[in-house]
Order: C-alpha cells, then sequence, then structure tokens
C-alpha cells in the first residue's frame, strides 16, 4: 500500500469529488472534519504521510493486504467477497419492536453483541433531525433507536476514530461498504504507530448500492416536503423505480431517477455492494420485506449469529439459490459498474 | 518627550516631523484641530490634544476625513485658525467637501495637512495627494526638514488667511516620522473668540454666506487666489538654491527628496556640479523663480516620490519658457531615471545624478551584496507580519475561517482597514479576500449579496473593525440592509481605535481631550435598521462558530455579528495575564500524525514556539498574554490554562 498524505488524499479524492464521507480521515486530527454531511479539509498539513491517506477507502485500496488480514486467505474478487454462509435472518422476540428498515438482523446483532459482552460499545448510525449522524452506543436498550436506513453518505468512521482517541476498544461498528474498507484499513495500523490499540472487536457490514449528497438531497427535498415531517424513506424492490418519503401523514413518491441524480461521484466507482470487509454482511431480502440476506464471512460473525439465536434475538431461515443468484449478479453488476468508471476517470 | 506647548523661545529641541508640525500650529495660535487618525498623520491630533488644556483648543477624532474637514472649517468659517490632519487617502475621503470648500473660501487661517506613506509602510495604497491641490485649485507646500515643519506650519495660516482659501501642507513618513532640530519660536497669548458672520451681502467673503455658488463669480475668484499665490511664492524663503551658478545639472526637489538630493551630493562631492532648486511652494510653481534657475544649465532632474506631479508642473512651465530659457533635457520619473513606485532613499537618487554627470558612484559594492544576500536569506529568521500574541482577532478569524471551511460552500469574506487587514496574510489564516478602502468591505458584500440572482451560491461576509463601523461602514450597511443583500457582517469590536495607536472613536465615552463623550452602542445602531444582531466573545470558539452558522443559515438580509474582546494592547489589559498557560509536554503530539503543530504552524501566536529538540510546543512566558485561546485550539488539550488568582 503506497501511503501519502493531505495533499495527496485532496487530490486524488476530495478534488476528484470522489469522497463518499465515510468519515475515515476524520477525528483523528484538526485538519479534516465534517459538516453536513460535507467533508472540510480545514488547513493544509503538510505532512508526507497521514493516516487520513492511509485509512481513505477512495485511495488505492490493497484488497490482497485487507483479505489476509481479515479472513487469512488471498482476495478472490468474487461479487460477494469471501464468506462462510449466506442465511436469511430477522429479529427473534429478544429483540423486541422498532422502526426496522427490513427484518431487524442488525439491530438483533447488535443487541445481543452488547448484551452478551462481546462488545462494549457499538458504532451506529443515529440522526439528528434528518442529518444522518454516528453515536456511540453503550447500552443494549439504545440500539434500536438507530435503527433503519439513512440513505445519506455519513462519517460513521468519524465517531470510531474519536472513540478509539478516547482510549475505548472492544467496540462494534455498523456501516456500509466504504465505512468498513475504512475501518479496515485503519485496524491493519498502517502508520505502525507504536501505541496503536485496534479498538474494534466486531463489524457489520451494510448492503449499498449508493447513498445520496447529504446536502443536496436536503436541498432536493426541502423544495417537496417540510424536511422536520420526514418520518423515514425507504427504495422498494424493483420494480417500482421509486424513493420514498414518509411525513406524518403522507408518502411522496419520487421517481428514482431524479434521486440517483444525487448519488456522489465516489458511489459510482465503489465495487463493494455487500460490506465485503466485514464479520458479517446484512441486506434487504428480495421477495419478503420483513426478512433480511445475512452473509456470515467470518468465525467471529459465525459466533454472533450462534450466539444471537441461541439467545432468541435472531431468527434464520433457509436462503434460495434462486436469490443467492440475483445477489450475486446484482453485487457482480456493481463491481463492472465500478471497473468501468474507473476506466473512464483514468481515460 | 518634549513639550510642544513649553514657552522657551529659541530654544532648540529634537522633534518628530509630526511635533514640529503641532508646535507649528501651537505658534500660529491654532484654536480648533480636527482628523481621523492614520499612519504616519496621528502623532499631530495626538500632540494637539495632550496640550489643549494649556493651549485652549479643541482637538478631536472625527468619525471620518470628510467630518473633520467640515468640523475644521466651521472654525475658519467662525474666524478662528484651524487645522484637518489626515494620511493621504484620507484626503480623498474628504476630497469631496474639500472641492465645495475651495470654492466657498475660508476666513480664519485653515490649513489641511496630508501626510503620505510613499513606498505604503504602513498603508494598502501609494497615494499621492499633491494633485488635489492642482485639481482643486488650492495652494500646495512641502517643508523639506524638521525646521521647515514648524515654520512653514505657522507661515501656512497666514497665507490662508492672506488668501482666504485653505492651504494643503504636505509631509511624509518620512518627515512625519523621522526626527531633527527645531528651534521654537513664540507662543502667542491665546484668547480664541468664535463667531459665525452669515447676514451681511452674500457675496461679501467676511460676512456674506459661505458656499462654492455662485459657481462662475467663486471660482473665478478661486483662480485670482492661486495667481496671487504664485506671486507670493516668488519671493518665499522657503523656496531655496544651493550650489554653483552655472551647475552642470541642476535638481529639483521637495519634502523628505531634498534631504535624500542633499546627501546624493555630499556622497558624490559634486556640489561643484550639482544645484539644488528646494521647493516649499510647489503648487502653483512660481514661474519667475523656475524661470530663473531653469536658464542656469540644460539639464534638469526632478527628483520626488511616487507621481511625477513637480515633474509635469516644471515641464509645463519649461513648455512656455521654451523662448526664453531654450530647450532642455530633463531627467526624472518619465524617462526612468527616478523609480516611479515606492519611496526614494539617498542610493536611490545617488545614481541617477552619476550617470548624467558620468561619474561612477558604488553605493553598496556588488561583491558585499553577492556575499550579504545568501547570508541573509539562511540566517535571518523569516518573520511574517504577524497579529500580537493575544490579539482578538486571530481568534476571530479562527473562527471566521473554521466556519467558512466547514461550511464548505467557498464561502469568503471581504476585508477592511485596520489591525485585521494582516488577516489577508496567515497570521489572519489568509480569511480576507478583498480589501479595498474603510467601508468597502461592507460596501462590496452589499454588491456580493445581491448576486444570488445570477447564480452566486457562495457565503459572503464582510469584517468592520469598531473604528471602521463608524468611519464608512454605516452607509455601506443601510445600503445592503435596504436592498436585502444576504450578508453576515462580523464587526471585530477591539474597543478603539487599535492599529493606528488606541484612539477614540464614537463607540467609547471618551474623546481625544480625554473628555467625556457620548458612547454610540453598535448593537442598538444595528438594531434601529432591523438588523438581526448576535453578540459573542471570539475567545469562545463554541459559541461564536455556532452564532456564525445560526446567522449563516439565515437566507435573505444582512445579519451582524458582534465579536467582543479588547485589544491584547489595550490600557485596560496590558501588562494583565487571566491565564498561566503551560504545555504539558507528554501530551503534546507535536509533528505526529493527528497534530502537525497545529498551534505553531497554523495557529501561531507569537507566545506559542516550537522546542524542535523535545518536539513540543512550548509558551513564551516573556510575550504570552494569558488569553488562553490555544488551549481551545490543541486538538489534545495539551495546553493548560490556570485562571490568575
Amino acid at each position: 500500500m503506497q501511503i501519502a498524505g493531505s495533499k495527496e488524499l485532496t487530490e486524488q479524492v476530495l478534488s476528484q469529488d470522489l469522497c463518499t464521507v465515510c468519515g475515515a480521515c476524520v477525528g483523528l486530527c484538526p485538519y479534516f472534519k465534517v459538516h453536513i454531511g460535507k467533508l472540510a479539509k480545514i488547513f493544509d498539513c503538510d505532512l508526507e504521510k497521514g493516516r487520513c491517506y492511509a485509512h481513505c477507502p477512495k485511495t488505492d485500496v490493497d484488497f490482497e493486504q485487507l483479505a489476509q488480514a481479515l479472513f487469512q486467505q488471498p482476495y478472490n474478487g468474487e461479487p460477494l467477497g469471501i464468506y462462510r454462509r449466506i442465511t436469511a435472518a430477522k429479529a427473534g422476540d429478544k429483540t423486541g419492536t422498532g422502526d426496522f428498515q427490513n427484518g431487524g438482523t442488525v439491530t438483533a446483532l447488535m443487541t445481543c453483541a452488547l448484551e452478551s459482552g462481546m462488545v462494549d460499545g457499538a458504532v451506529l448510525m443515529d440522526s439528528d433531525g434528518l442529518l444522518p449522524t454516528p453515536k456511540l452506543v453503550t447500552r443494549a436498550e439504545d440500539v434500536v433507536k438507530c435503527a433503519s436506513t439513512k440513505y445519506m453518505a455519513a462519517p460513521a468512521v468519524s465517531c470510531l476514530n474519536e472513540a478509539a482517541t478516547d482510549g475505548k476498544t472492544n467496540l462494534g461498528f455498523v456501516g456500509t461498504a466504504c465505512q468498513l474498507t475504512g475501518v479496515a484499513q485503519m485496524r491493519l495500523n498502517p502508520l505502525e504507530k507504536a501505541d496503536f490499540v485496534d479498538p474494534v472487536n466486531l463489524t457489520v457490514g451494510l448492503f449499498c448500492t449508493w447513498a445520496l449528497d447529504t446536502r443536496q438531497l436536503m436541498d432536493f427535498l426541502s423544495t417537496r416536503v417540510d424536511l422536520k415531517t420526514i418520518t423515514g424513506m425507504d427504495v422498494p424492490p424493483p420494480p417500482a423505480e421509486v424513493f420514498i418519503v414518509k411525513t406524518g401523514e403522507t408518502v411522496v413518491e419520487i421517481p428514482l431517477d431524479e434521486i440517483r441524480a444525487l448519488v456522489p461521484k465516489g458511489c459510482g466507482v465503489c465495487p463493494d455492494m455487500t460490506a465485503e470487509w466485514a464479520d458479517v454482511s446484512v441486506g434487504a431480502f428480495e421477495g419478503k420485506t420483513d426478512w433480511n440476506t445475512l452473509i456470515i464471512r467470518t468465525e467471529k460473525g459465525e459466533q454472533l449469529v450462534e450466539k444471537a439465536v441461541a439467545g432468541g434475538y435472531l431468527v434464520l431461515d433457509d436462503f434460495p439459490a434462486e436469490g443467492l443468484e440475483h445477489l450475486t449478479l446484482g453485487a457482480g453488476n456493481k463491481k463492472k459498474r465500478a471497473r468501468d468508471n474507473v476506466a473512464k476517470e483514468e481515460k | 518627550m518634549t513639550n510642544i506647548a513649553e514657552h522657551d523661545k529659541n530654544a532648540r529641541h529634537l522633534l518628530m516631523g509630526n511635533e514640529a508640525i503641532a508646535r507649528g500650529a501651537l505658534e500660529a495660535g491654532v484654536a480648533v484641530a480636527a482628523g481621523y487618525p492614520g499612519t504616519p498623520s496621528s502623532e499631530i491630533i495626538e500632540n494637539l490634544a495632550s496640550v489643549s488644556g494649556k493651549r485652549d483648543l479643541y482637538v478631536e477624532w472625527s468619525t471620518n476625513e470628510k467630518v473633520a474637514m467640515e468640523v475644521a472649517a466651521a472654525a475658519s468659517f467662525a474666524e478662528l485658525r484651524t487645522m484637518c490632519v489626515l494620511k493621504q487617502n484620507g484626503v480623498n475621503v474628504a476630497s469631496d467637501f474639500f472641492l465645495h470648500l475651495a470654492g466657498s473660501g475660508t476666513r480664519g487661517g485653515m490649513v489641511i495637512i496630508p501626510c503620505e506613506d510613499p513606498g505604503a509602510l504602513s498603508s494598502i495604497n501609494e497615494g499621492d495627494s499633491r494633485h488635489f491641490s492642482r485639481m482643486l485649485e488650492v495652494p500646495l507646500i512641502e517643508p523639506g526638514d524638521f525646521q521647515e515643519a514648524k515654520d512653514m506650519t505657522k507661515w501656512a495660516f497666514e497665507l490662508s488667511e492672506e488668501l482666504r482659501c485653505p492651504v494643503m501642507l504636505r509631509s511624509v513618513t518620512r518627515l512625519s516620522h523621522a526626527s531633527g532640530n527645531v528651534v521654537f519660536g513664540d507662543l502667542p497669548e491665546v484668547d480664541h473668540k468664535a463667531r459665525f458672520q452669515h447676514d451681511g451681502f452674500i457675496l461679501d467673503p467676511d460676512t456674506g454666506i459661505m458656499c462654492s455658488a455662485p459657481v462662475d463669480y467663486r471660482h473665478g475668484l478661486q483662480q485670482e487666489k492661486i495667481k496671487k499665490a504664485e506671486e507670493i511664492f516668488e519671493t518665499s524663503p522657503f523656496n531655496t538654491y544651493t550650489g554653483p551658478e552655472k551647475p552642470e545639472l541642476l535638481v529639483i526637489t521637495s519634502s523628505a527628496c531634498n534631504l535624500y538630493t542633499r546627501e546624493a551630493v555630499l556622497l558624490l562631492g559634486a556640489e561643484d556640479k550639482v544645484g539644488i532648486l528646494k521647493l516649499g511652494t510647489t503648487w502653483p510653481l512660481p514661474p519667475k523663480l523656475l524661470e530663473k534657475h531653469l536658464a542656469m544649465t540644460d539639464k534638469i532632474m526632478i527628483v520626488e516620490e511616487v507621481i511625477p506631479f513637480l515633474e509635469e508642473n516644471v515641464k509645463i512651465l519649461a513648455a512656455e519658457l521654451a523662448g526664453t530659457i531654450g530647450p532642455k533635457t530633463f531627467y526624472g520619473k518619465r524617462d526612468g531615471s527616478i523609480p516611479s513606485t515606492n519611496e526614494l532613499n539617498p542610493d536611490l537618487v545617488v545614481a541617477p545624478i552619476a550617470t548624467v554627470l558620468g561619474m561612477t558612484y558604488e553605493g553598496v559594492p556588488a561583491a558585499y551584496t553577492e556575499k550579504a544576500l545568501p547570508l541573509a536569506f539562511f540566517n535571518a529568521p523569516s518573520r511574517d507580519l504577524t497579529f500580537c500574541p493575544g490579539c482578538p482577532h486571530r481568534a476571530s478569524f479562527w473562527n471566521i475561517h473554521n466556519v467558512l471551511s466547514l461550511d464548505n460552500r467557498n464561502g469568503f469574506v471581504c476585508g477592511d482597514i485596520g489591525c485585521y487587514s494582516m488577516a489577508m496574510l496567515p497570521t489572519g489564516f489568509s480569511t480576507l479576500r478583498t480589501m479595498h478602502a474603510m467601508g468597502s468591505g461592507t460596501g462590496i458584500a452589499s454588491g456580493f449579496g445581491q448576486l444570488g440572482r445570477f447564480g452566486m451560491d457562495q457565503p459572503v461576509m464582510a469584517v468592520s473593525g469598531d473604528s471602521t463601523f463608524f468611519h464608512s461602514v454605516m452607509p455601506a450597511l443601510v445600503n445592503a440592509v435596504h436592498h436585502k443583500a444576504d450578508i453576515t457582517l462580523v464587526v471585530l469590536d477591539n474597543g478603539g481605535t487599535a492599529m493606528t495607536g488606541f484612539q477614540s472613536h464614537p463607540g467609547l465615552e471618551i474623546d481625544a481631550q480625554g473628555g467625556d463623550a457620548k458612547k454610540l452602542d453598535i448593537r442598538k445602531i444595528c438594531e434601529s435598521m432591523d438588523i438581526l444582531v448576535r453578540e459573542s466573545d471570539p475567545f469562545d470558539f463554541e459559541k461564536t462558530q455556532q452564532q456564525m452558522f445560526d446567522l449563516m443559515e439565515i437566507k435573505e438580509g444582512v445579519k451582524v455579528l458582534i465579536l467582543k474582546q479588547a485589544c491584547a494592547l489595550s490600557p485596560e489589559k496590558k501588562h494583565t495575564k487571566k491565564f498561566e498557560m503551560k504545555v504539558v509536554e507528554d501530551a503534546c503530539r507535536g509533528e505526529n500524525c493527528g497534530c502537525n503543530r497545529l498551534c505553531t504552524r497554523i495557529f501561531r501566536c507569537p507566545g506559542l514556539v516550537w522546542d524542535a529538540e523535545k518536539g513540543t510546543s512550548k509558551i513564551d512566558d516573556a510575550i504570552c498574554t494569558g488569553c488562553g485561546v490555544c488551549a481551545d485550539v490543541c486538538p489534545v488539550g495539551a495546553i493548560d490554562r490556570k485562571e490568575v488568582a
């Protein structure tokens, strides 16, 4: 991995508009900060090598190194990444109910991880009004408050960085592919800092096709609804082709094409739909909206799922072969699109 | 410091040029002096203010230069001797009134004293107000040394009374701020009596109305005055010639350039070849005097700073006199002999004189320069212009820079004139993006604030000091409010006209003479215009930045944030420390990833220094003012502040 500094990060990522505001460079130093969903470099830093560059998922990521570190095997380049098994899952009775996007699997897993002591805290995505705001949750009952998809690019990793700076360890982390790539790189201690301690014990990945630029989405929505009244958002499965915004009384349908215009350019070069650098990954289950697809990738992931099932937090079901085919196709398409876009960029 | 109000006639004192001018005014029995602070002029009003009680003067720091000239003019109309003191660009501010004053004429002697800054040592312009004398048709005189600074000031009042028009007496930094010997003259008994006579025949200069109309009549009168000035100047003792009867080269010069020329001729040992015509009366030029001297030789050099004002006027006369004096070769700015920008010095004058005379003179040997340059480059520490330790502006611009960076919409700040102008530089995080005249920041912002309709989506901010606010921001602010410009004005209220030496302004309870003054409240002024006003202490980063975000969030209309914190050099703060500061060395991240010397590399308060050996920051206790701000700059809390009991 070629490590450079903030100057190169600015040239190669920020100036190219490739930042997806994952927050991997935030919370480490005084120079990079996020304000209302947008990354800002406050001052120039002239260090030749920085964690900002080393952790960023949009610089050259060494997949081989990550695969060895996380899975102790070579990177296979498969659409779904390295995994042990795939299953259908949803929250069990022990998890309770909440404002789940689908089956509540993420809430179930993190509630179990916290209650069982597998982690001492978890970085989840809460909201401040409409604005996604990462939060370090230490009580199991608070996990459910962070349920539901936010659809906006948000700096989850910054919260983990800040917690690590505060000396916190044994943390869980929930995030999308870019965020998890940042976390995976951070865990490699690429700058070989002598005092480095890996703060993470468990990672849950979220399937992600794209996220939306926070400021652009807010501007866009503010011309259609009163932002303060929004209670949730959803992208129903194909062939709906709409983006749904729920307010107290009404549901506003927006053609998906109009929404896609708000996707950051950086999402277009992302090859990872299923959050490959996680212990487990969770996404929607095609055809059954109250279930999730659960990909178990590591032994730790397996232990968590077993514990969650045994404890009644999680219920599993078979994952149909047809579903796997679709999922693989979708993930493969994202990889292909990313390759094409990168090639276009390089031209 | 010499007491300029001493009565010891014939005593010799070492006086600053500005003190000499003030003494000259006292010897003339001046009754009223008004000005607006501006380097290099400020000490004249300060000196007069300090003796105002003793000499029965009224001295004020006016709101701006135009008002100062109007205040001074009123005294002239009431038959008192009066003066207005300003820096070069201040004449521009006052010039509209000045034009009309030249037309209306004066009664009591009135002297306008611009002190100018060739080389812009403490300005952001190299304005040359001499053209105003020709443009507005008023006489211009320029002292050539310190004694003349006093003597010509006194004479200027007499001249003004003789001509019934304002007289411009121009000084420059090297005269105003350098010192020289001055022999005192008499101080008159003072018994000022003011009365404005206005009910006589309307055209009567003593009892009629004071007005520049009827224009045709008064303008004609004004030109007669200039003719009369020409005659008076023919025999003025302030125009002197030194040199041989038939010099090879005649140098015509004035002001501080007189001193440079004299030194240059001495350095060359060319006293027998060069004649120096030093002019004290530079507009209108006395034609007969010029004719006599131009006839001495065919080679004429004009030595002056900035614009070729004297050169052009001499050339006009030489053209008119060509039949009698014959053709001349001129050396000056037009042919490049004399640099056309920046101030001069003896070396810059020696070179062209030597060239004309075919002499060689090496001011600085080439070998010396060759050695000295790299030595200076590698050994002298590089020092930027910087805000003082504990300066509230550093904190204010830290807040502004951070907010605009985080906001991340390519917002910018329109700058204005004061110490905070330095926020164009790294000491203010290069925050200011436009910088022009006093008050222009808000005026320009008012214009930018209208460009949203053309797709400009960048946030627009302006800054203004407290004194600048009263000087000329107010009309711009009225404009912005009236036209609903979408701007945020940040008033940097440090409690005085700090840059020029903490002079009073309308926001304070004190005036130039130290007396009780009515204090105007910037917040109330803004609120009376229905502006949304917030106030914060710039040392409180969190509150200040939140206020800025909140105000910028509000679209349409003017928002004002007043940042209040006294200047670190203000009388109330000087030599006091609120906090004892200390760097916790173990916690300091130094040059490591995660900090990279934020405090000493970016924030750069001079009170913080980098200890390269230890690899940590440390406090320079000798100059730290204990403001405590850097504790909030450090990303890891490695700077401790302990309240001083």
